[in-house]
């Protein structure tokens, strides 16, 4: 008997070969590495501006996780979490596990992380945590999972791996 | 010149980039991510426009910094990878300027810029063309009047100095060495960007 795995991940890749741009699953996409990604979140830490760098990932990532789900009917919550996560995965992000979602809250945990071991790769470990990409990630799938408008969440950082962690540790409060 | 752009382009597209058990992808000596460019583009675009105008240079400067040090880093990851060393290697003649011409087809292949080298004027002066690049996404109407494109012009000198600035140094020192102007884009009207790289 076939099993049909309703948390697969389906990712379609294309190319277009006239405009020279990636997409994944119709979305715009493109690669860069982790000095760009550090450099990045080190620039919004230095101007203040990490909260711009949250909503810009954020907001991006909402589109992608809101259309997923509604072009393949995922509606359980359940399975609406862990597409999240391997979501989080196929962008090179890391290893995501949410370990709860509740109505007016959460905690997530990263096992691995592309932009703290980026930043340790590039500057060694830091005195703050980093991960403003990730929270924004965060902050999207509890708005998305939970039907609720954009920054309904506040998702903050509460253990880093780039102030050397073993993981990393995210509580997610309704604002 | 040996270097076959569209057979880069076409080849080097074609790569799939996976992430390993743990999700993260390594490749080209670097982390690599795969984020939507409206994340970048948000980001970039609104730093700046609410930026104070006395600072608007400042974080101009810090967004193609970004981009310099990334070009730099991962520009040297894709000239010394194997999937260089099995598609673009075979066809250069003449380094570095073939290297430079190779990466430019790397460039475009990897959704970076529809880009190439226009002019080199080895170790002086190169001029880059883009005629599609995802940093001018942000004009939905009429034209910016302000060039955009910190992403392309960082890179393209980060490129010069990989060919003619020295041996390559993990620590950066040689960054810096050159510098790019973008002096038309398609953000602001034109129809196409170009960027002019010289000593810095």
């Amino acid at each position: 008997m076939a099993t049909f795995i309703k948390n697969e991940l389906k990712i379609r890749h294309d190319f277009d070969p006239k405009t020279k741009r990636h997409y994944d699953n119709g979305v715009l996409t493109v690669r860069h590495c982790h000095h760009y990604s550090s450099l990045y979140s080190q620039l919004a830490i230095d101007a203040n501006e990490t909260e711009l760098l949250k909503d810009s990932a954020s907001e991006a990532f909402r589109e992608i996780l809101s259309d997923y789900y509604e072009k393949n009917n995922i509606t359980a919550i359940a399975d609406k979490a862990e597409l999240a996560c391997r979501q989080f995965a196929a962008m090179g992000l890391g290893t995501m596990k949410i370990l709860n979602i509740n109505e007016h809250s959460g905690e997530v945990e990263l096992l691995s992380s592309h932009t703290d071991e980026g930043w340790k790769k590039k500057w060694g470990v830091y005195d703050k945590p980093i991960n403003y990409i990730g929270a924004g990630y965060i902050e999207a799938v509890f708005e998305v999972i939970l039907d609720s408008p954009p920054k309904s969440f506040l998702a903050e950082e509460t253990q880093s791996i780039a102030m050397g962690a073993e993981t990393s540790k995210f509580k997610v409060i309704r604002r | 010149m040996a270097i076959d752009r569209e057979k880069i382009i076409e080849q080097m597209s074609q790569i799939e980039i996976v992430p390993d058990e743990n999700g993260i992808i390594e490749g080209f000596n670097v982390l690599v991510n795969q984020l939507p460019a409206k994340f970048w583009n948000t980001f970039a675009d609104r730093l700046i426009s609410k930026a104070d105008e006395d600072m608007v240079e400042a974080k101009e400067y810090l967004l193609y910094n970004a981009a310099h040090e990334c070009g730099y880093h991962t520009g040297y990851g894709i000239i010394t990878s194997e999937e260089w060393d099995a598609i673009v290697a075979p066809m250069i003649e003449k380094a570095p300027e073939d290297v430079l011409y190779g990466a430019y087809a790397v460039f475009t292949a990897w959704g970076w810029a529809d880009s190439e080298i226009v002019e080199l004027v080895p170790g002086e002066k190169m001029v880059v063309r883009a005629y599609d690049y995802y940093e001018s996404d942000h004009v939905k109407y009429g034209k910016s009047s302000r060039m955009a494109a910190y992403m392309i012009a960082g890179v393209s000198s980060a490129f010069m100095e990989l060919a003619y600035a020295g041996e390559y140094d993990p620590k950066g020192s040689l960054i810096g060495k050159y510098e790019c102007k973008q002096t038309k884009g398609i953000e602001a009207g034109d129809s196409y960007g170009e960027f002019v790289v010289t000593k810095a």
